[in-house]
């Protein structure tokens, strides 16, 4: 199609149209958040999607037609008044407008281009609109524009041996009376067949045609038997007559038939079937001897006092139906069915009814642990042995139960798409958003609560983190920045990094922000990543200039907060000229937890175990001590006895205990907790705190052990937070307190 | 002679395939923006066929195709409607209008050159 | 357009133009007439110019009329567009007329 000149030219008219039929959309959209819409508003809405899948189709851009259909089909509906144009829907069509004409601007590119690229993300941005979009279609009607039905006629060729000697195919054809008025003239349909191959003969039947007195001259009283020569199938034969399919008696005769199926044939025409048979021999179809042989088979059954026998009992009766054509509609059945499977293969269940079935799931397992311990203290074995499989079964079901609420990442990141496309746009940046490991699953309560440090992080990537095309050009980068949006698994974790391939940031200017803002003492040798991570510091980017800095600073420590919530983590890497990555590493789901079980006087704490580097043994500690030395590293460390109160047995007996230290990842870096007892990992189901211990700062969840005892999960990052602001306003000028500033 | 096929449609790029894909079949082609513009044109027009759009501003096509069947010279002249899957309903109003022929859009241009072969060959 | 002229018990029909569904209407009358006016009726096709379903109807009517009544009509002067409808429909052998078939 490029190579002729008049198309190419009426390509870009689509273009020009097109473009001006999304302005009249965007328009009369933007008018309807006003105006209530009438008719004929609609119409036009309506009107200008038709218009542009219609045309986009001549041009083959598929991508253009298959997504206006979708919007086309909701506003039929909404023409239809099946559904009102309410906000949400106009807000939706809005988005769909765009999507339309950025789908436009690709086509147009591949166009110019030599070859077409793919486009993943506007496709995908393109699948999460039709997604919206099909919940204002009936569930009928979205199923009807995607399915064709089953063309009546194709049926299966029947095998080419066992039938009649003609070799071309027979088609008989009678019109109904209206044809001519209609405009359709039977000649015209010959004449097309004429075009399909050669015509053996045609026969002219008008035996319907009444005396001359009631002969209506405009009613069409013509057939014909037809033989045709052709390499074409029977499909396009019969949509030779798809004009007057009903409007006409139509039998399309494969060469070689079954005489039988010549017998039917004659049965069921309106003409005397001696006649017909004339003109089938006359034709060519038949010889003068198969007809005798067909006439006679029908006349044979006829037994006086019955029915004529069915003509395809003759048709079962002489012939049996060949293997191909019974493995042909096997097969077809077998598809359907196939199909059908598919379509039951997902239940949509509500959100909120899985998150009930996973609380009871919670609940069982630890009426399971105090049945164990019921068990236990009894010693029966048997019952023991009982329990303990009940236990299996339990944990199982905890499992598979958490697995359900299981969502890939995509589609929050594909949802990222726009918010990239329309604000570099707006900054005149070029853009492209790359997503890695969208299949990567993760709870579903995680991923909404994500939705946000997620876009503070793009939009802080995209407003100061990738540059102007023309900065980037003259930096020898491309003009196209890129936003990489990526997840994976990570040692019962996952990742998810937020990476831009734009200027990074200034080590000097982060660092002498960090010393006015007191973070940092001046002279301090600080490693880049802990001034990179400086930018997490509640209020560190509320500067007088705006900066790159400042702008990046913008919900950083929000960012963090979130994150921590989650009982995550968040670190952030960036390279001069190279870009920058924000990384969250963060536990699968929030209502289980890999837990790691410490004693601290006296009571049980779990710590969560994706923030566990190691254990060590404590050191001999001095008490005002709140730094240890970890190979060569200085290590400041918590004294979770006195940051959670002394809760157990008195300081004294504790005091000739050896203690241990917990080594956990905090943003930047590490810190330590000095607890009593190590008692190992530990994977349990999280039971909220109340809501009168929700402000207690340093615990977040508890769950229950297997003895039955309530153990707390210690908020990490909360803790180390509190203790390093105890120490800063303190007057403790302690190497320890400025750590774990940092480490915050 | 040529035949000569009208075609309506308020898309100009529409227009402008369908009249180019004819003409290189050897057809004449008229064509006309909207079913007003077209029943302008019809007067005194020798017509084989009219390729006619369903949604067109001024004038439908099915309206279109009412007023044409009212007409003496132009009334016997066959329409194919370009029309959409969503438009069951259109279809069957076309249909009592007095429509037989549809081609459903989106189309390639050689689909529509077939169909117009079925009912006039060029 | 159809005219009719007679002359010695023969009448001829002449067609001109087209002679399609748009004319089926108002020619059936007089070719109908003119078959019952007379013994034999010669239908000249010379000057048609295009003729469809319609009006081949209306052909095989007079035809068949004429075998009925045990009257002659005989088509004449075959135009190129009628010549190719006969042809194309195998009914030469039913009108049983000579053909002037072109080179």
């Amino acid at each position: 199609m490029s190579s002729n000149p008049a198309l190419n030219e009426a390509r870009d008219t689509f273009f020009a149209e097109s473009r001006e039929m999304l302005q009249v959309i965007e328009d009369t959209l933007l008018a309807l958040e006003s105006n209530a819409a009438d008719d004929e508003t609609i119409n036009a809405l309506f009107r200008a999607a038709h218009t542009i899948k219609g045309s986009a189709g001549l041009f083959d851009f598929e991508r253009i037609v298959r997504f206006t259909h979708v919007v086309e089909s909701v506003l039929q509906r909404v023409r239809d008044g099946a559904i009102r144009l309410l906000p949400p829907l106009v807000s939706l069509l809005l988005v769909c407008g765009d999507q339309i004409a950025a789908l436009l601007a690709e086509a147009e590119a591949d166009t110019l281009a030599k070859s077409p690229a793919p486009h993943p993300n506007t496709d995908a941005h393109g699948a999460e609109l039709v997604a919206q979009l099909n919940d204002y279609l009936a569930p009928a009607a979205a199923g009807g524009a995607l399915l064709r039905t089953a063309d009546p006629i194709a049926e299966p060729v029947p095998a080419a041996h066992g039938g009649v000697a003609s070799e071309h195919w027979h088609i008989s054809v009678r019109f109904g009376p209206d044809v001519l008025r209609n405009g359709m003239d039977p000649l015209s349909f010959v004449r097309y067949l004429g075009s399909l191959g050669r015509l053996i003969s045609v026969s002219t039947v008008f035996d319907g045609m009444p005396d001359a007195a009631t002969m209506d001259p405009e009613t069409c009283y013509l057939g014909f038997e037809i033989a045709l020569m052709t390499d074409a199938d029977r499909q396009t034969i019969a949509d030779a007559f798809e004009f007057v399919r009903d409007d006409c008696a139509l039998r399309i005769l494969p060469p070689h038939s079954k005489l039988a199926e010549y017998v039917q044939l004659i049965a069921a025409m309106p003409e005397d079937d001696i006649r017909l048979g004339e003109l089938l021999v006359r034709s060519g179809s038949l010889t003068e001897a198969e007809l005798a042989a067909g006439l006679s088979a029908q006349g044979q059954r006829r037994v006086p006092g019955e029915a004529p026998p069915q003509l395809g009992e003759i048709l079962l009766g002489q012939q049996s139906v060949e293997a191909p054509v019974l493995n042909a509609a096997l097969d077809k059945q077998l598809r359907v069915r196939e199909r059908v499977a598919q379509e039951s293969r997902f239940v949509r269940v509500r959100a909120d009814k899985l998150d009930q079935l996973i609380n009871l799931v919670g609940e069982l397992v630890v009426a399971s642990a105090g049945v164990n311990l019921r068990a236990l203290a009894l010693k029966d074995a048997a019952l023991q042995e009982a329990t303990a499989s009940l236990t299996h079964l339990v944990e199982q079901i905890r499992d598979d139960a958490l697995q359900l609420r299981m969502v890939q990442l995509a589609e929050t990141f594909n949802r990222f798409n726009r918010i990239v496309r329309d604000t570099a746009r707006e900054l005149g940046k070029e853009i492209e958003l790359q997503i890695e490991g969208g299949d990567t699953e993760l709870d579903k309560t995680m991923v909404e609560k994500l939705a946000d440090p997620l876009m503070h992080l793009v939009r802080n990537a995209i407003d100061h983190g990738i540059e102007a095309p023309e900065v980037r050009a003259a930096a020898g980068k491309p003009r196209c920045g890129t936003l990489t949006l990526a997840a994976c698994h990570d040692s019962g974790s996952i990742v998810i990094t937020v990476r831009d391939d734009g200027a990074g940031l200034s080590r000097e200017r982060l660092l002498k922000k960090g010393i006015e803002r007191g973070l940092v003492a001046p002279g301090d040798q600080l490693s880049d990543s802990e001034v990179f991570n400086l930018i997490f510091a509640p209020g560190f980017s509320t500067a007088q200039t705006v900066t790159e800095l400042s702008g990046r600073g913008v919900g950083m420590d929000v960012v963090k907060r979130n994150i921590q919530a989650l009982r995550g983590v968040v670190s952030l890497g960036s390279e001069p000229g190279r870009g920058t990555t924000v990384t969250m590493r963060l536990p699968l789901t929030l209502a289980i937890i890999d837990g790691f079980l410490v004693g601290v006087a006296g009571a049980m704490f779990v710590v969560p175990q994706e923030l566990v580097i190691e254990c060590i043994e404590a050191p001999a500690l001095d008490l005002q001590q709140d730094y240890l030395n970890l190979r060569g590293e200085v290590l400041p460390f918590l004294r979770l006895d006195q940051m959670l109160g002394s809760v157990g047995e008195p300081v004294a007996t504790r005091n000739t205990r050896r203690s241990s230290v917990v080594v956990v990842r905090t943003g930047s870096g590490k810190a330590g907790l000095l607890v009593d007892s190590l008692h190992g990992e530990f994977h349990t189901v999280i039971k909220p705190l109340g809501k009168l211990f929700q402000n207690i700062r340093g615990v977040s969840d508890a769950t229950i052990l297997g003895n039955g005892e309530v153990a707390l999960v210690l908020d990490v990052s909360a803790l180390v937070g509190s203790a390093a602001t105890r120490l800063q306003g303190g007057t403790v000028p302690a190497h320890g307190s400025r750590a774990l500033a940092q480490a915050v | 002679m040529n035949k000569t096929v009208m075609v309506v449609d308020d898309s100009a790029s529409v227009r402008q395939v369908v009249s180019i894909t004819l003409k290189s079949a050897g057809y004449d082609v008229v064509e006309a923006c909207d079913g007003k513009d077209a029943l302008g044109k019809l007067n005194g027009q020798k017509l084989n066929l009219i390729i006619c759009d369903v949604n067109m501003p001024n004038l439908d096509g099915i309206s279109f195709v009412k007023e044409l069947k009212k007409t003496t010279q132009h009334r016997f002249t066959p329409v194919i409607m370009l029309t959409t899957e969503s438009e069951e309903a259109k279809k069957k109003e076309g249909q009592a209008a007095g429509a037989r022929a549809w081609i459903v859009k989106p189309f390639q241009p050689a689909q529509m050159l077939n169909a117009v072969a079925k009912l006039c060959l060029p | 357009m159809i005219q009719i002229s007679s002359e010695a018990g023969r009448s001829v029909a002449r067609l001109e133009g087209e002679f399609t569904i748009y004319q089926a209407a108002e020619s059936k009358p007089p070719l109908m007439a003119a078959i019952a006016d007379s013994e034999e009726l010669e239908i000249n096709l010379a000057g048609v110019t295009e003729i469809d379903s319609a009006g081949l109807q209306l052909l095989l009517l007079a035809k068949r009329e004429a075998l009925r009544t045990g009257k002659s009509v005989r088509l004449v002067a075959h135009s190129e567009a009628t010549l190719a409808v006969i042809d194309l429909l195998g009914l030469a052998g039913y009108f049983g007329d000579p053909l002037v078939l072109r080179a």
